[in-house]
């Protein structure tokens, strides 16, 4: 990663000063890595510390902690309920990441082809999701899956799936990862929408013009030219949702409030939280959380290479 | 690649509204297309819907076993019932309060940090850049011991100060990662030129610059209006007091007081509804802006 | 290698900063704690008291009566009580209980919460002196070994909500069935009650809070402490055959989902919005469930209420009976009270204290349906069909183990997982042996 920074210097589009001494740019960071450390600094070493000692309701109570180097690191290691939780939120996280890009991608092509007031309708309705604060909008598919009185239930029956009056769909661990992925992509596609959407739109007529007219397809714009053009944003708007899907806690938990098989239905922040409120181990739940920071690490790394890569370039 | 698209941002995102018009002819795939949007916009909004549909419903009526598809039997008994409820108004203002206060940090601590990494490059640039990124990678939910014995030692407990103080913390990154790429857009010649017609370098950035990011300062401010307005866990460990709750607690907790007595879901409905609309009102205001200025930033990466 | 060293750096200047930002800002203190240490002795320094109830269980009124009274005995003072969300609780205990600043100073927590909070140094002792003032041996015995260590008790009943069994006597006999006198034919009864649209005895997979009570009625046990070690006992004999006879129950006689928990029962005992059948004939609940149970009638202000079961042939109450007759030890719901160790008030917090062991305290709580923590006032309960089964029960009443762990048990929803599995016809033996297994360790407050 140092290298790309060593090798800047010769090829910059925009304008970028070099000074010998530059004083302002360090300045100019001080209020945000301020608020950094004011908000993180502290928490961030907690968590380090108490990841390395023995640290349980008793230790939060005040008796003193004790340090037992790796021992909690060694003991998440070798629980296998571990990794079945980040074998199902790496699961969860790319299936989600793919089809919410996925859908994203093919809706701002879509609204590309339509006349202005089809486009105008679907650019609202996305603004109306995007809008609708997280707790609503869980609350609101809870209500739509409800078993007794959900809609949803009700349109299955009409459509003639009689086997699903009744059906809880948050009891069952696969219809409830079903109807936490709705949510979740819901939430998410109009934010990659309208980024890709926006992103179409600067790719510019003439260009076009001069694909039509040496003789190419719409096909073969669209994927000879188009989405070359778009890539950028594809790629920083896929590794967000990458990086916000392996994070998801907040959906998970309120749905979960409905009653589903919780140990069965935890993803990592679900599963970190549980460890320290439910059962209390602190430091196994710190040293939870720091090895996902390493995984997502990992897992990203290729990627934030590629991205520096274009940054210096 | 990307510094080309950038150099063409700000002007291309506005013209692009009016081009399709150009080659409007009818064709049968064309009306499938639209019929396939407006399909997609209706499975979009339908969520939407069914929540303000039930929140004007009676709950017996909810109860039912056919479902009312039309606001029918329309009552505003449910919305009167939660706008009385002691705790909605007062969440409410502690929301707005939260979320401007941390808007409008982010949005400065962010600008600038933007502006120093992609106006200049320097030593712990790269390291600065990846820590931003990394930092977001972080899961919060084992964070909340540590950051209650901060605010509580710094008797930041139940106070806007306080959780602002996490979330500006919790939002900075990825804020400064989306506006660079608006500062990196506005070419410093525009500047450079108001500078030699005799302006000074603030007032050349204030008269110029400052204009053409405006539409990426309000994306950005979009972003971290959500996030703020949403959050749910720190909230609920550094606001303990009934009196400090914000909104999405508060309907969490209305939520669980109402399932204790069998959900009454009309009412619920209405409080998330009464949640949804400040937001919706915010979005549909800086609409225009909001779509437009997202790009240019995500296109730069 | 960059990172270790900015993480470190951060890390310092940040303690730098919090200790400066600290200097300069204590004098900005929230909620309840203004006094500080100079309290003399014999009277307390007037001060601002914080309350904590869980829930919405204990009624406006009492809340009402807690402030006026507190604050007229001691002149000064004030008291905030703050209802916490059961959901949350836990999360809020472990976060400003052991801080002296926020601490709330008195704070009620459930019963099965009580030893993990009390073990780990949470509450202030009671001394003995105290405990004998509050009500003493009087005082409900299973609750306060729940917040006793040692023999030193930390922790107070607060009040035991006892389950019954809510049952429509219209449907009970139509179709020629009576109040059943033991276990089994309570299980023949319910079977027999079912339909397809209705349960005989609605009952949610997940739901082993009443679950148990057929544990406890088999004589079994969930846990028991064998020296100083906790032992999950799900395999002892006894606890299987009650699990059995659950399961027998539950399949043949609900029509709930395994996956449901304690839902709100009530509503299924009420005649359908259309005016239809009911969708269970029995349900088991605590004794508010009545308020939301009966004929639709309209109260003082227009709006539509239940009439709490007005119409008794219609709609009634029994206890689980016992194996061989008598009644059934059923789990007995609740909460603790207790003073925070680290309350900057703690003679105000007894004072607080003794307000609710009061008589008049305790006797309203039995007047709003609560069982109060001293017996003494459990007669008062009696005055209606609820009272006298009430009173019966809580002879009987059995509390959760008080192991260290407990609540670490309860966070995870083990117990859940395990009723759920049964529920869905698994092997009970297999089951029973397996959860063992995930349990004791955790009983004794070892991660697992």
């Amino acid at each position: 990663m140092t290298l790309t920074t060593g090798r800047t210097a010769g090829s910059d589009g925009i304008a970028i000063r070099r000074r010998r001494t530059p004083a302002t740019p360090y300045l100019l960071l001080i209020p945000a890595v301020a608020a950094l450390l004011v908000g993180l600094g502290y928490p961030v070493y907690w968590q380090i510390i108490t990841s390395l000692q023995e640290f349980g309701l008793m230790q939060q109570f005040g008796a003193p902690p004790e340090f037992i180097g790796l021992d909690n690191y060694t003991r998440i290691f070798t629980d296998p309920e571990v990794w079945s939780v980040v074998a199902k939120s790496i699961a969860f996280c790319l299936v989600n990441a793919l089809v919410t890009v996925g859908l994203g991608l093919g809706l701002a092509v879509l609204m590309r082809a339509v006349p202005g007031w089809v486009r105008m309708s679907m650019q609202i309705t996305l603004l109306l999701a995007w809008a609708t604060p997280l707790v609503a909008a869980v609350t609101v598919f809870r209500w739509l899956f409800d078993d007794r009185n959900g809609v949803v239930n009700w349109m299955f029956v009409q459509l003639g799936r009689e086997n699903l009056d009744g059906y809880n769909w948050l009891g069952n661990v696969w219809t409830f990862f079903l109807v936490a992925s709705l949510v979740v992509i819901w939430m998410s596609v109009p934010f990659v929408a309208l980024s890709i959407y926006a992103g179409l739109t600067q790719v510019s007529e003439e260009v076009l013009e001069a694909a039509r007219i040496d003789g190419a397809g719409s096909r073969q714009i669209l994927w000879r030219i188009i989405m070359p053009l778009v890539r950028p944003v594809i790629a920083i708007v896929l590794l967000l949702q990458i990086i916000w899907d392996l994070r998801v806690f907040a959906q998970i938990r309120l749905l979960q409030d409905a009653g589903a098989p919780i140990s069965e239905t935890n993803l990592l922040g679900n599963y970190i939280y549980e460890l320290g409120v439910g059962s209390q181990d602190f430091a196994g739940a710190a040293a939870v959380s720091l090895f996902v920071l390493v995984l997502t690490m990992v897992l990203s790394g290729p990627y934030v290479r590629y991205l520096m890569k274009e940054d210096a370039a | 690649m990307s510094a080309v698209l950038a150099d063409t941002a700000a002007p291309a995102a506005r013209t692009g509204e009016r081009r399709p018009v150009r080659r409007r002819r009818i064709r049968p795939g064309k009306i499938l297309l639209s019929a396939l949007g407006l399909l997609m916009a209706l499975v979009w909004v339908f969520p939407v819907y069914w929540m303000m549909n039930s929140a004007v419903t009676p709950d017996a009526i909810l109860g039912a076993d056919t479902p009312q598809l039309l606001p029918v039997s329309f009552t505003l008994t449910n919305l009167r019932s939660v706008l009385t409820d002691s705790g909605f108004l007062n969440a409410l203002g502690m929301s707005v309060m939260v979320t401007f206060l941390t808007i409008t940090l982010v949005l400065a601590f962010a600008f600038l940090a933007a502006l120093a990494i992609s106006r200049w490059r320097f030593r712990g640039r790269t390291s600065f850049i990846l820590a931003v990124l990394f930092i977001q990678m972080l899961p919060a939910e084992g964070l909340f011991i540590a950051q209650y014995q901060m605010m509580s030692s710094l008797g930041l407990l139940n106070q806007v100060i306080g959780i602002s103080v996490l979330y500006v913390a919790m939002l900075v990154p990825f804020t400064v990662w989306m506006l660079r790429g608006f500062v990196a857009g506005v070419p410093i010649e525009l500047e450079e030129a108001a500078m030699v017609d005799g302006l000074s370098r603030p007032r050349a950035f204030l008269r110029i610059t400052f204009p053409l990011l405006a539409p990426g300062l309000v994306a950005s401010g979009v972003y971290a209006f959500l996030q703020a307005w949403n959050e749910f866990t720190t909230a609920l460990v550094i606001l303990p007091a009934e009196s400090a709750q914000t909104l999405p607690i508060w309907l969490r907790s209305f939520l669980s007081a109402s399932a204790n007595r069998g959900i009454n879901w009309a009412e619920v409905m209405a409080a998330s509804t009464l949640i949804a609309v400040p937001v919706i009102v915010f979005f549909l205001f800086v609409q225009g802006r909001m779509t437009s200025g997202l790009v240019s930033g995500a296109v730069k990466g | 290698m960059k990172r270790t060293r900015l993480v470190a750096a951060a890390a310092a200047s940040t303690i730098t900063l919090t200790l400066a930002l600290t200097a300069c800002s204590s004098d900005t203190t929230d909620t309840g704690s203004e006094g500080t240490e100079s309290e003399a002795a014999g009277e307390p320094e007037a001060a601002d008291l914080t309350m904590w109830v869980a829930g919405g269980d204990t009624p406006d009124e009492l809340r009402e009566y807690l402030v006026e009274t507190f604050e007229a005995e001691n002149e000064g003072s004030t008291l905030t009580i703050e209802e916490q969300d059961w959901g949350d609780l836990v999360t809020k205990l472990t976060t400003a209980l052991p801080d002296a600043e926020n601490t709330p100073d008195v704070v009620e927590l459930g019963n099965t919460q009580a030893p993990t909070f009390t073990n780990a140094g949470a509450f202030r002792e009671i001394s003995p002196e105290l405990y004998e003032e509050l009500g003493g041996d009087d005082l409900l015995p299973s609750f306060v070994e729940a917040g006793s260590v040692d023999g030193t008790v930390y922790a107070l009943p607060y009040y035991f909500g006892s389950r019954y069994m809510f049952y429509r006597a219209d449907i009970w006999s139509d179709a020629g069935l009576e109040v059943p006198t033991t276990l089994d034919e309570f299980g023949e009864a319910v079977k027999e009650l079912r339909t397809d649209d209705m349960s005989g005895f609605a009952l949610g997979g997940q739901d082993w809070r009443n679950g148990i009570s057929w544990i406890f009625a088999h004589d079994g046990e969930l846990a028991v402490k064998e020296g100083d070690e906790w032992v999950s006992t799900l395999s002892d004999e006894n606890t299987i055959a009650g699990l059995e006879q659950w399961q027998d129950v539950y399949q043949g006689a609900s029509n709930l989902p395994a996956t449901d928990r304690d839902v709100a029962y009530w509503d299924f005992l009420n005649d359908t919005a259309e005016g239809g059948a009911p969708d269970a004939a029995t349900i088991m609940a605590p004794g508010w469930a009545r308020w939301s149970i009966g004929d639709l009638t309209e109260n003082d202000e227009g709006e539509e209420v239940r009439d709490g079961m007005a119409d008794a042939d219609k709609f009634d109450i029994f206890a689980l009976p016992g194996v061989d007759g008598g009644v059934a030890p059923v789990f007995a719901g609740g909460s603790n009270m207790a003073v925070s160790a680290q309350s900057q008030h703690p003679e105000l917090a007894e004072n607080l204290l003794r307000v609710i062991y009061s008589d008049e305290y305790q006797t309203m709580l039995a007047e709003n349906g609560l069982g109060p923590a001293n017996t003494e006032f459990t007669s008062v309960m009696e005055t209606d069909k609820f009272g006298e089964v009430t009173v019966e029960t809580a002879e009987n009443s059995k509390l959760t183990p008080a192991a260290p762990g407990w609540a670490a048990v309860e966070g995870a929803s083990v117990y859940e997982e395990l009723f759920q599995k049964i529920a869905e016809g698994g092997d009970v033996a297999e089951l029973a042996a397996e959860y063992d297994e995930t349990i004791t360790p955790m009983l004794n407050g070892q991660a697992g």
